[in-house]
């Protein structure tokens, strides 16, 4: 049985709390639906006058959204996916070895998550440039390796260290190699910790801005983030279709988030998260 | 727990269960024997994912570290680079901006995330929700968030010019993203927006570790809330606001999707930080050696702010 509240005075900051952070979204989604026409006009209305799907159509069919949604797909993936295998043994190598320096390679890897991004696109535009992979979506996947690798090692190594050894003893003295334990046993186990990291690693790069402005500019490989200006000119912009693809953009995420809220909250809780 | 994990530690060593594998044809050659003698010990599993890692951030900050003392053609300049950053009006700008930025949105932040937080753990009907609807902005891509901020910005057709006109509270629309005054507070605005959602949830965890035996010995004294807030909650939080400022200071340097995206640092470099200076060094005036040169600075002050969090933290949590 849920509570009440202990005074009704409570849902007063709890409005203000909603307002602050809701509004804005709302505001997102009302002015999608509405005409260019009735964006540019005063008074302005609360919700459509006439519900549009202009925009929508707009983003969908007539402009590179659709590619960019495509683009951001598979960088995300494939830096998330690639992150993982070698985040695995790494996580494992930290949660049951004892070795000379283990608590300093800890560190360094939680100072490379840390890490502002601002201080490496020069020199990554420089190595990409070097490997040819600017301007491509390898090179992308790569760099993003940079954001979710020290993160699902970090989180990765938490995780582990929660199963008990005890279950793999048993198989260490059947005989089993320590690779063995980590794909039969190991593995298995942190299917659902493995799932949050993912996520975790999948909303990082799609919510990316700065890596991907600064190395993948063509609009063959451009991501969404960086997609969305391309509806603003010098003299005008399409505040409707602005919106409309963000919306778009934010579905996933949104999706991932409402279906794993409670997960998201505790590995917040646990610190794992940079902010 | 612990002496299991330490003798477990052990086994690749020297344990029975090895045995059955020397029966196995030797490996050829000395890499093969070296594999064999290792790849059930630490190097093999760790090692890798290092590489990558050293391959993407060491490596291009060595380079970094060189280009900084180097001229476009490769020759040595000694600390002409950094002279000549550190003395352009840009970086002075760009400094102050960053430091007013940044600390307006830790203040703001951290007052907001705490009130928020401490809403949050009290009992009301759909706790769960509304804690779900506060992390919105911080979930939400930073861009959306930035474009939707700069769409209620809007000088002529913004949501926040006409309720402010409209309820009389000015006579004539603000120039939020272009007034040279109003510029930097606004994105002050919208940073501490997206991210006090974070400080929420942390003061929340915080709240959660109080243990409840205090707030009970403090009413049987006949504490109203607001004592409890002032001499239980904000003492017992102090160390985790601590650990979360560094956290917000790692976070506000970096912020450059949301200046960068409603005004890529103008009007005129009023807006302008110095995370988003590096960007404007190399891709817009092509000077690379500068922008190194102050990406190492960067570089070496972050890491100050990381080195901090990481022992504050360390030390709160072995508490």
């Amino acid at each position: 049985m849920k509570t009440g509240a202990r005074s009704p005075w409570v849902y007063l900051p709890v409005l203000i709390l909603l307002a602050i952070t809701v509004v804005p979204f709302f505001w997102m989604i009302v002015s999608s639906f509405k005409s260019l026409a009735e964006l540019y006009s005063m008074p302005i209305t609360w919700l459509p006058k006439v519900t549009t799907w202009a925009n929508y159509k707009k983003v969908l069919f007539d402009s590179n959204i659709p590619r960019y949604f495509w683009n951001s797909t598979v960088v995300s993936l494939g830096s998330t996916i690639i992150a993982l295998i070698f985040a695995t043994p790494a996580a494992y190598g930290f949660s049951r070895f004892e070795f000379k320096g283990r608590g300093v390679w800890q560190t360094l890897i939680l100072m490379s998550h840390l890490l502002p991004s601002a201080a490496l696109i020069v020199p990554l535009y420089i190595f990409l440039g070097y490997l040819n992979l600017l301007n491509t979506l390898v090179g992308l996947i790569l760099v993003y390796l940079v954001l979710t690798l020290p993160l699902s090692i970090w989180m990765l190594t938490g995780y582990f260290k929660s199963i008990p050894v005890e279950l793999e003893e048993a198989a260490i003295i059947d005989g089993a190699s320590r690779w063995g334990v980590l794909f039969r046993i190991m593995l298995p186990l942190s299917l659902p910790g493995i799932v949050v990291i993912f996520l975790y690693s999948f909303v990082a790069t799609w919510n990316e801005f700065i890596f991907a402005l600064s190395f993948a500019n063509d609009s063959t490989v451009k991501t969404l983030p960086i997609g969305l200006a391309e509806f603003s000119t010098e003299y005008d912009t399409d505040w409707g279709a602005i919106m409309a693809a963000s919306v778009i953009m934010s579905l996933p995420i949104a999706a991932i988030f409402l279906g794993l809220q409670k997960v998201f909250v505790g590995g917040m809780m646990s610190g794992a998260m940079k902010g | 727990m612990q002496n299991a994990a330490q003798s477990m530690a052990q086994t690749p060593v020297q344990s029975p269960p090895r045995q059955p594998e020397r029966s196995a044809p030797a490996p050829r050659g000395r890499i093969g024997r070296y594999i064999a003698a290792h790849k059930d010990g630490p190097t093999f599993f760790i090692l890798p994912a290092i590489a990558l890692l050293a391959t993407f951030i060491v490596y291009p900050i060595i380079s970094t570290l060189i280009m900084s003392v180097t001229d476009a053609n490769g020759a040595f300049v000694g600390a002409a680079n950094y002279v000549n950053i550190i003395e352009s009006d840009r970086t002075a700008r760009a400094t102050v901006n960053t430091i007013y930025f940044v600390t307006a949105s830790i203040i703001l932040q951290l007052i907001l995330g705490t009130a928020a937080g401490i809403v949050l753990n009290e009992q009301f009907r759909g706790q769960a929700i509304v804690r779900a609807l506060t992390l919105i902005p911080w979930v939400i891509p930073g861009i959306v968030g930035a474009m939707t901020w700069a769409w209620m910005f809007h000088t002529d057709y913004g949501v926040i010019n006409y309720i402010l006109m409209s309820n009389g509270l000015v006579e004539d629309p603000v120039r939020w993203l272009t007034n040279p005054s109003i510029v930097l507070p606004a994105l002050t605005a919208v940073n501490v927006w997206k991210m006090f959602p974070f400080v929420s949830i942390m003061v929340l965890a915080g709240l959660q570790s109080i243990p409840v035996s205090l707030y009970e010995a403090a009413r049987v004294d006949g504490a109203t809330f607001r004592d409890e807030v002032l001499h239980i909650t904000l003492p017992q939080l102090r160390p985790i606001l601590a650990s979360i400022t560094l956290l917000l200071i790692i976070a506000g340097v970096n912020s450059i999707t949301i200046i960068y995206a409603m005004t890529k640092g103008g009007p005129a470099d009023r807006s302008l930080i110095t995370s988003i200076q590096i960007f404007v060094e190399a891709f817009q005036y092509f000077n690379f050696n500068q922008a190194s040169a102050l990406s190492v600075m960067f570089f070496i002050v972050s890491t100050v702010f990381i080195v901090a969090h990481i022992w504050l933290d360390g030390r709160r949590k072995g508490q």
